[in-house]
């Protein structure tokens, strides 16, 4: 409940401003969002439905700032990934494995110079999803596509049938091979041959702001149920038998953008700063 | 309850100063929190560039020597969606800023509030420190 409340103020909060996002955006509201009788988008609207009937997940999401305390996850829910830290949460924190801990620690000693996204790189797959900058999902006959504004990167899950390959085959991408089924109204997708810590980049294999790492065993099983109009929760699965001792989930909240604002291009290395202020260039 | 409190303080807070603009870098990486700096100067030059804008102002040192300071702001769609534009600041404008200074000692500086030195009207705030 208190998680619920948290979100729906969040989602006030998001229309709250949008007149004043009005004043000076171009904005295309699009057809078929829901309103209130006061005029504002009604978030609390059951979730479309695409035309073959199944759950239509399309849309622009942000990040939910809903937050809650370690171990205060509603019973039966999994705990609220955090963009700094997914495992902030968790009871008793990420089930790390040793040496997992030990680089997530030297990672944030040195002053998390080689996340991936201060780097202009891809970001890890937690990261993606709980970056403040917005994403789109668009569905096609044969894949559903993430467009994710930060760092403007694409992310397929391919929802024909096939399988997962075998790993390492054709290569470890940034992004995980991924596909997709749906379980009723929950989209489930699968995904392995992820570039983990052996990828060779320091920017490889970060779940987070703490460097929390992820190996080339990562097997990701995403759950995404668009809950109403405006709400989208992705139950994330997290299972590394070489970086953590057991698979743990956790939560993703996103909130539609329905006030007809677009995504923004974001090209990271148009001016990088970063590696000048940093002494490395 | 503190959830309560919490999210209708942060509601409060983004009414009042327009949506947070996200750092995009480890902001610890590049700048130290320690080291406060405020200036007063013209606008030479605005790079409406990614991943972060960037204003460049001559701002004289207490000795009054005028030397040129970078200020890294927050990414421009960031800047965008809190209602500002690449045309919001012109060379030529008088500004004051106040942020934090580059740990590699180089006159450049995260901004974390630029206001208009002539009518005292804040424009943004730009990367921070928490994120």
């Amino acid at each position: 409940m208190k998680r619920s409340f948290a979100v729906m103020v969040s989602a006030a909060i998001m229309a709250a401003l949008a007149p004043s996002l009005a004043a000076q955006w171009d904005l295309r509201p699009q057809a078929g969002v829901p309103k209130s009788s006061d005029g504002k988008v009604n978030l609390a609207a059951p979730a479309p439905r695409q035309a073959d009937g199944k759950a239509d997940l399309a849309g622009i999401w942000m990040r939910s700032e809903g937050t809650e305390k370690p171990g205060g996850a509603p019973a039966g829910q999994p705990p609220l990934g955090v963009f700094g830290n997914i495992g902030a949460n968790l009871k008793g924190g990420l089930p790390f494995q040793p040496w997992a801990a030990e680089l997530s620690k030297k990672r944030i000693a040195n002053q998390r110079y080689d996340n991936p996204d201060a780097l202009c790189l891809p970001q890890g797959p937690m990261q993606f999803h709980l970056d403040p900058q917005p994403r789109e999902i668009i569905h096609l006959p044969r894949k559903t596509l993430i467009v994710h504004e930060s760092n403007y990167m694409i992310r397929t899950i391919y929802t024909d049938g096939r399988r997962l390959p075998p790993l390492g085959e054709p290569q470890p991408y940034w992004h995980g091979y991924s596909v997709g089924r749906w379980d009723g109204d929950t989209l489930v997708v699968e995904s392995n041959n992820f570039r983990g810590v052996q990828g060779g980049n320091p920017g490889d294999g970060w779940f987070d702001g703490n460097g929390s790492p992820f190996t080339d065993a990562l097997q990701l099983t995403e759950r995404f149920r668009r809950v109403n109009f405006g709400n989208l929760h992705i139950d994330v699965t997290i299972n590394d038998p070489k970086a953590y001792t057991r698979p743990f989930t956790v939560r993703v909240e996103q909130v539609i953008v329905a006030d007809g604002s677009e995504m923004i291009e974001f090209i990271c290395h148009e001016n990088q700063q970063f590696l000048k202020l940093t002494g490395r260039q | 309850m503190r959830i309560k409190a919490a999210v209708v303080l942060v509601g409060v807070g983004l009414l009042l100063a327009g949506r947070p603009v996200v750092a995009h870098h480890a902001f610890s990486a590049e700048f130290d929190a320690q080291k406060p700096v405020k200036l007063t100067g013209a606008v030479t030059r605005v790079e409406w560039t990614n991943p972060h804008a960037w204003i460049y102002i001559d701002a004289k040192d207490e000795t009054g020597k005028v030397a040129n300071w970078g200020f890294e702001l927050a990414s421009p769609n960031g800047l965008m969606r809190s209602g500002w534009r690449r045309t919001t600041l012109k060379a030529g404008d008088m500004v004051t800023i106040e942020g934090s200074g580059a740990k590699n000692g180089s006159n450049n500086a995260s901004a974390q509030s630029v206001v208009m030195a002539s009518t005292g009207q804040k424009l943004f705030s730009g990367a921070n420190p928490t994120q």
